[in-house]
């Protein structure tokens, strides 16, 4: 199932075809909702009690055009955000993993399909954009072990862990100003169940900065596999229904991101998330893939 | 104002030296958690809520502090960003350090008398940081300095507990565990506290008095704190900064341990400190953390060479 926001929040279902999307306002009705921010997530958890309504739902109902709705992001403000730092092996170039590291990303900071990543007026070295494969918790995990992992797992989304480079103190952990800017968490265009992910382990992973491929490679090359990852994260943080993992991205092909810069990302079955730039400082760098970036993470210099 | 969550999350106003119950009264407002409830409070506590709990609170009747069980006053804030290194070290450094900070897991939160569990993990030491916390009281994004103050809430204590020396050492395994943030016992509303730029911090370990700095130490002071913080990220009602502690102080909590920690006018937050492994490190101050990082020796301790 393909889970979205639309206009004002609206929560829906797309339909088979992928070319319409149904309103589940009426059918979600018993679930609280404060605003769109946690709505999601409160779905999630109560999983079990509506997956059949809203499978029937959106077979049944007619839908309307997907092209005639603004889609939003489709978990709005998760509870929280988990990024796994330099989880990939390069295409192989690491013959092992790097030491398993991560952050927490805010939680505010996500924007969704069409929606603009606002570039700060910090004094950055670059900004970069970072593909990721998202998985989104559907069931509390806390200690779990790595055979557990996938029972606590709801789905997957397209993730954008937007960096900001050269800020905060040298040698400390700068992961708050490198990563943690407000709009630098894209996400969507929707959210996908995990029956519709048959191997999460290889995941094609690709994004375009102004329809030239940037990133193109797959989750097979992750250095700490899922189960490992979130069996890690679950021994330091409870998960709770609708956190979403960022599983890290391989640096080859990363690239700056300026001023009216359009941004594209896709996976097979997770569809395609656009985003755009804007920079008021209007600040220019090198187009296209950051080289001296892909081979220092890459250890080949 | 004095809020306080206790029993089963009910929102409470301290008062006559016990709590009277603001859930019952307030149950028209949409929230559904005890987080929800106290962030309605706070997002229009000056055009509706103050008004609403004072009239609750003069028909209302105390129930006994020693009847209640007490829970933290912010159970799940949506975020809580804590401020790295910010203070001078009783003046030791001339200035304050480039200005740094980290988010810390809401899940992290605990309150009065609940138990800080160590982790397994195999850190070199744990060690509590008592700090000022600043509760947000309206969005703020690229707030100035000079309307920084108009942002706050209230005030609370809170204890970033650390693990120290796990590889890599970044903020997430250093300072995420679950049940590493001590917050409580109540929050107070700003308008109870002077200046909170003055306030004395103290924490205590099994009986002995470890920590004791003002918050005039401060680096990066409340205001610029809060303008850098809201050029990052949009900070929300309930919200908590931790503004960082004075390292001078700083020891090894270890399995058994009580910690107390009070700071002027905030009251006493106890916690207990677990550790199924029965770990232990000395008791008592570490200086080689206090003198490195107040400038008095480049040699930084063993932990931080590993």
């Amino acid at each position: 199932m393909k889970l979205v926001f639309f206009n004002d929040y609206r929560l829906g279902v797309l339909k088979k075809e992928e070319d319409r999307v149904v309103d589940m306002t009426l059918a979600l009705e018993e679930i609280p909702r404060v605003g769109p921010g946690d709505y999601m997530c409160r779905l999630i958890e109560r999983w079990d009690g509506f997956k059949v309504r809203l499978e029937r739902n959106a077979i049944d109902l007619p839908g309307i055009p997907l092209s005639e709705v603004q889609l939003r992001a489709p978990i709005p403000k998760p509870g929280k955000i988990l990024c796994m730092a330099a989880n990939y092996l390069e295409n192989g170039y690491l013959k092992e993993p790097r030491p398993i590291n991560g952050f927490l990303k805010n939680a505010s900071g996500v924007i969704g399909d069409g929606d603009t990543i606002h570039l700060p007026a910090a004094e950055v070295t670059i900004f970069h954009h970072e593909a990721e494969l998202g998985l989104v918790i559907g069931k509390r995990a806390r200690n779990i072990s790595e055979e557990e992992t996938y029972n606590h797992v709801f789905g997957y989304v397209n993730f954008i862990d937007v960096s900001a480079r050269g800020l905060g103190p040298p040698g400390a952990d700068t992961f708050l100003p490198g990563k943690s800017y407000h709009t630098f968490a894209p996400m969507g265009p929707y959210l996908v169940t995990a029956d519709e992910v048959p191997d999460p382990q290889d995941v094609q992973v690709q994004l375009w900065v102004n329809e030239e491929l940037h990133q193109d490679y797959s989750t097979s090359d992750m250095g700490h596999s899922i189960p490992k990852t979130i069996a890690w994260l679950s021994s330091i943080v409870t998960l709770n229904p609708g956190d979403v993992v960022a599983l890290g991205t391989n640096h080859q092909g990363l690239g700056s991101l300026q001023d009216g810069d359009k941004v594209e990302r896709e996976s097979p079955g997770l569809g395609r998330l656009t985003n755009y730039v804007s920079d008021p400082r209007k600040r220019e760098w090198p187009r296209g893939i950051d080289q001296e970036m892909a081979d220092r993470v890459a250890g080949r210099i | 104002m004095k809020l306080v969550m206790y029993n089963n999350f009910q929102l409470g106003l301290l008062q006559d030296g016990g709590v009277v119950n603001l859930s019952e009264s307030l149950a028209d407002v949409n929230a559904p958690t005890p987080q929800d409830l106290v962030n309605a409070v706070i997002a229009d506590f000056e055009g509706t809520f103050r008004a609403r709990i004072q009239e609750i609170a003069a028909k209302g009747q105390a129930i006994p502090m020693d009847q209640v069980h007490l829970r933290s006053p912010l159970p799940r804030p949506g975020k809580i960003v804590a401020m790295a290194a910010n203070y001078l070290e009783n003046g030791a450094l001339s200035e304050p350090r480039p200005i740094n900070g980290f988010l810390k897991s809401p899940e992290t939160v605990i309150g009065e008398g609940e138990t800080v569990i160590l982790p397994p993990h195999e850190a070199a030491v744990f060690h509590h940081e008592a700090e000022l916390g600043i509760v947000i009281g309206k969005e703020a994004v690229d707030v100035s300095a000079a309307d920084a103050m108009e942002h706050i809430f209230g005030y609370v204590n809170f204890n970033d507990v650390s693990a120290r020396g796990l590889h890599p050492n970044s903020f997430l395994w250093m300072k995420s565990h679950d049940t590493f943030g001590p917050l409580g016992p109540y929050l107070v509303t700003a308008d109870e506290v002077d200046n909170a730029q003055n306030l004395q911090v103290r924490l205590w370990v099994n009986g002995t008095l470890r920590q004791d700095y003002n918050t005039s130490d401060m680096g990066w002071k409340i205001p610029e704190t809060i303008e850098w913080v809201s050029s990052i990220v949009k900070l929300e009602p309930g919200d908590v900064i931790a503004s960082g502690t004075n390292h001078q102080g700083l020891g090894p909590i270890q399995d058994g341990d009580v910690m107390e920690m009070e700071i002027d006018g905030l009251g006493r937050i106890t916690v207990n400190v677990k550790d199924d492994l029965h770990r232990e490190w000395h008791r008592g101050l570490d200086s080689d953390m206090a003198d490195f990082v107040a400038g008095r020796t480049t040699e930084p301790p063993a932990w931080m060479r590993r």
